[in-house]
């Protein structure tokens, strides 16, 4: 690695210092300015549990004291408690929904990637033919389709028509609940990545030293196998990282649809409930996601096609 | 050599990711007991162990914390308060003593409060072998009290001397001695008064507990059977996660908690240490933790839950057809309304009433336009649960102490419950007088049948198909006279905001019990109160001296007030009721209160609430309280 290359990482790991924090800072204000706050409810407390409990949280403080002091708790990643969920801490409740969030995120990233990329190279091969039409037109749709549209359609077709599936992707339903927010989910990235394979095994195909491969008599297997598809990934690689990241935070929605208890869920809900040290904790994560997928995809595309400058 | 590594592990991430997607799925089972659970559960004759879904992931299981009911169904199997709620020979809900070996009547002391003495039964223990002493009563009580804890049914010890102390609030001095203003609202900063106050509870011996209330109080049984007056133990809650796990989880009660699986399943076993184990029918009981109800409908259809406690709104016309079995509508004290803000001006632009005369024009306006909606409609085609009509506040439910319904007892007529006739057949009289009423303030179009100068007014409500569907009825109802309706939809804690601060027109509401007594219904509309959404008695209203209260023909020779303010009339009326200790007198006092909420014409009240549940009819001995919790300890489940 050069200094050339070891200055931009590190000027892009600045960055991305700078981005989350400007996300803190955006989310920590706007989110004292919705109305309402964490201790309404129908039956409101009286004045003196209010104080007591803004005490307790530190609400009681100059907004911008209370910011400096959870700069100084994300610091030593401490998120601190719950305020609605009474006991637990927003690191334990992040990482409940995590498990589940990911999990899912994996899954759906992986049928995307398998589906993607032989669908793709299946396209590029039959440029033209009827399956290559079918193949883009279907993607397509499904490129251009939300998820919260793609997740109401799968409910309406596969739970409520024909019954085929529970619309509840909780425990409960065990793996069968899981099997449409993985699909809804694993739709949008599946199509991007196939038409991110047939474009770049077109380009493949069209380079010189495949047709010098061909010219050689290299046999069609070996030429796509060995040489063409090989190349072509190149793009889908570094697609991999912000795919993760989509995955797992835009399951927001989808977990919605679906109640499935993840982090988007809970993401969510902490809004609802105005909690805010758990607004906060899992905007961070999820932007922190984000920002470090995005910045190992710029280095891996850097790493696997050395043509790509720093500068 | 470099690229074709980096390809090589590339591609080895995308097969391993391929591989994960193919090879994880079947093994994908998230909770592998929860999906095999239920169909053990649903299991042969006489099974000992039963499934059901109350609702999703509870906030908090803490006796004291908890505020949903939910929660307290879990607490209550959980833990073993002085008291608890059963069921007599004949099915009745009675409250019985538990912990306490007996529920003794108090002793009425010379400053007027009451003493009561509790002797805790032999035997009662907590979970992990540990005895149940009184101190631990007296430390849970202080517990749950103080402001510190903030938990939201803090305010359920108002009754116990010593309460009013411990939240007395008082401004903060700042170095001048001057009263601190808060820089930004302007408003004095408050502290609590006296940090160190606690409870008049005191443990006399291990087994002896003494409780002094500020006086009689005719609910407090149902108190003592209350979750927030469930023991604690101090070691065992001094660890602020104690409530998340089962393995920190010390209770005294039927059940113990032997898994949480969050989001998923808790499960109670048999707590054989119990005082009671004995009577305590089912060993083993596991909620599952869901708010969807079409997955609790597929879970109770396929037999996997023997009890859902909400179903599908549009399942439950067919429902009821298809199961009445199994199909339940219970009541529950809880009545739904919509508010009027008081400060709202409603007087046509032109008016030249003012004050006083304003606001009288504006009660006769608002109650009348009350008269204009069809509850029954309400009830049968949007809400759908087997709800009552209401044309009162305080719910149906609530008893008086010779066993009548306090709604029943108004007093308007003897012809209908309430303030006015809800039936179907009283519809077009009430249509026709409200129209009456109205023409003597707005300008009627005979032609069109409308009123032409009604302001356009705000209906608030938090979003929820119901709520929204509510919205609509009544804005196409009072449409049909030519008052022009304008729908704002609110997240709930935004909602929340916005009506506690009065920022609205007419806002949806409404109000569950909780304890059998009217007060809780009419203490809320004191001037002062955070649950005052009305604004009775704030901003315009506190200077409008237009109300009267006579009590001397009740004994109280000094209280006689005319055209006096909100808080000379009504918020002196609900310190009397506090603080009366004949019964009789009591509800007198409290359907006064009633009667001047209602002729404020502020409250529009809809319906009585119910509670839906589907129960398996395999299951015997379930009972479930007016304040919808469910009791599964006495229950057997037949094949």
């Amino acid at each position: 690695m050069n200094t050339k290359t070891l200055a931009y990482i590190l000027k892009r790991i600045g960055l991305a210092i700078l981005t989350v924090w400007v996300v803190i800072t955006v989310t920590f204000f706007v989110m004292h300015a919705v109305p309402g706050g964490p201790f309404l409810s129908e039956k409101s407390p009286s004045p003196a549990v209010r104080a007591a409990l803004e005490a307790k949280y530190g609400l009681d403080k100059p907004r911008f004291e209370q910011y400096t002091t959870y700069l100084n708790d994300i610091l030593h990643l401490d998120f601190g408690p719950s305020i609605k969920q009474r006991g637990q801490q927003v690191s334990t409740i992040i990482m409940d929904g995590m498990k589940v969030s990911v999990k899912l995120g994996v899954i759906a990233a992986g049928c995307a990637l398998a589906c993607g990329v032989v669908l793709g190279a299946v396209a590029a091969l039959r440029r033209n033919k009827l399956i290559d039409r079918i193949i883009m037109v279907v993607t397509t749709a499904f490129v251009s389709m939300p998820s919260f549209i793609m997740g109401s359609l799968l409910l309406v077709v596969f739970v409520v028509k024909l019954q085929l599936l529970p619309g509840n992707g909780s425990a409960q339903s065990g793996p069968a609940g899981l099997v449409l927010p993985i699909i809804t989910l694993a739709l949008y990235p599946m199509a991007y990545i196939t038409r991110l394979t047939r474009s770049s095994m077109l380009d493949v195909l069209g380079q010189d030293y495949i047709r010098t491969a061909r010219a050689k008599g290299v046999s069609g297997r070996r030429i796509i196998f060995g040489h063409a598809l090989k190349n072509s990934l190149i793009p889908v690689i570094t697609y991999v990282g912000p795919m993760l990241a989509y995955i797992v935070t835009g399951s927001l929605v989808v977990e919605k649809i679906f109640a499935v208890a993840g982090v988007g869920r809970a993401f969510v809900n902490s809004i609802i409930n105005r909690d805010y040290p758990l607004v906060m904790g899992t905007t961070i994560v999820l932007a922190v996601l984000i920002v470090v997928m995005n910045l190992l995809s710029d280095i891996l595309y850097k790493v696997v096609d050395p043509r790509i400058s720093f500068d | 050599m470099k690229k074709f590594l980096s390809l090589l592990l590339a591609m080895a991430m995308v097969l391993s990711l391929a591989a994960c997607g193919s090879g994880d799925k079947p093994t994908e089972s998230t909770a592998p007991d929860a999906s095999k659970a239920p169909s053990e559960s649903s299991a042969p004759a006489g099974a000992t162990s039963m499934a059901v879904c109350i609702a999703s992931e509870p906030d908090t299981i803490d006796p004291a914390l908890n505020s949903a009911v939910d929660g307290a169904t879990l607490v209550s199997h959980l833990f073993s308060g002085l008291a608890k709620w059963s069921q007599d020979d004949s099915g009745n809900l009675i409250i019985v003593a538990d912990a306490a070996a007996e529920l003794p009547e108090g002793v009425v002391n010379e400053d007027g409060t009451v003493t009561y003495t509790y002797t805790l039964k032999d035997g009662v223990t907590w979970s992990d072998g540990q005895a149940v002493t009184a101190a631990d009563f007296v430390f849970a009580w202080n517990r749950a009290a103080s402001p510190e804890l903030g938990a939201d049914y803090g305010y359920m010890f108002e009754v116990v001397d010593g309460y009013a102390a411990m939240n007395e609030m008082t401004p903060v001095l700042d170095e001048n001695g001057e009263p601190k203003k808060d820089e930004e609202t302007g408003d004095p900063v408050m502290e609590i008064a006296n940090p160190d106050a606690v409870l008049n509870v005191k443990a006399v011996d291990d087994k002896t507990l003494e409780v002094t209330l500020a006086n009689a109080v005719a609910y407090w049984n149902e108190l003592l059977a209350f979750p927030t007056y469930f023991p604690v133990r101090e070691d065992v809650v001094s660890n602020e996660a104690w409530a998340t796990d089962p393995s920190t989880y010390v209770s005294n009660g039927a059940y113990t908690m032997t898994g949480w699986d969050h989001n998923s399943v808790i499960t109670l076993e048999k707590n054989e240490h119990f005082h009671d184990a004995d009577e305590i029918l089912m060993d083993k009981i596991e909620f599952y933790l869901s708010d969807d109800a079409n997955n609790m409908l597929t879970n109770f259809q396929n037999g996997s839950w023997l009890l859902i406690d909400d179903v599908p709104t549009n399942e439950i016309a067919n429902l009821k057809q298809s199961d009445p079995e199994q199909f339940v509508v219970a009541g529950q004290i809880g009545t739904y309304y919509a508010c009027w803000n008081i400060n709202q001006e409603i007087l046509p632009a032109g008016s030249n009433l003012t004050g006083v005369e304003a606001e009288k024009a504006r009660q006769e306006i608002r109650s009348a336009i009350s008269l204009l909606l069809d509850r029954n409609y309400i009830v049968e085609d949007i809400a759908q649960g087997g709800q009552v009509p209401a044309s009162s506040f305080v719910a149906m439910g609530m008893t008086e102490p010779d066993g009548k319904q306090f709604y029943q007892n108004t007093g308007v007529s003897a012809d209908f419950d309430g303030y006015y006739n809800v039936s179907a057949d009283a519809l077009e009289s009430n249509y026709a007088s409200a129209v009456e009423t109205l023409k003597k303030y707005y300008t009627f179009d005979e032609a069109s049948q409308k009123f032409t100068d009604f302001p356009t007014i705000t209906y608030l409500y938090n979003t929820g198909s119901g709520h929204e569907a509510i919205g609509q009825y009544i804005q196409a109802a009072v449409s049909s006279v030519g008052i022009n309706v304008n729908m704002d939809n609110q997240e709930w804690n935004t909602f929340l905001n916005t009506r506690k601060n009065g920022d609205y027109g007419i806002a949806r509401n409404g109000w569950l019990a909780d304890y059998n007594d009217p007060i809780c219904f009419l203490d809320m509309w004191v001037s002062g109160s955070g649950n005052n959404d009305i604004q009775y008695g704030k901003g315009a209203h506190k200077d409008l001296a237009m109300y009267s209260l006579d009590l001397t023909g009740l004994g109280y020779e000094d209280i006689k007030v005319e055209n006096g303010t909100w808080a000379q009339t009504y918020d002196v009326l609900i310190s009397t009721i506090k603080a009366c200790t004949d019964n009789e007198v009591r509800y007198q006092l409290m359907h006064i209160a009633e009667d001047m909420l209602m002729d404020t014409g502020c409250i529009i009240p809809l319906y009585f609430y119910t509670d839906i549940y589907m129960l398996n009819s395999s299951v015997d001995g379930f009972f479930s309280n007016p304040l919808g919790y469910k009791y599964f300890m006495y229950c057997t489940v037949n094949g």
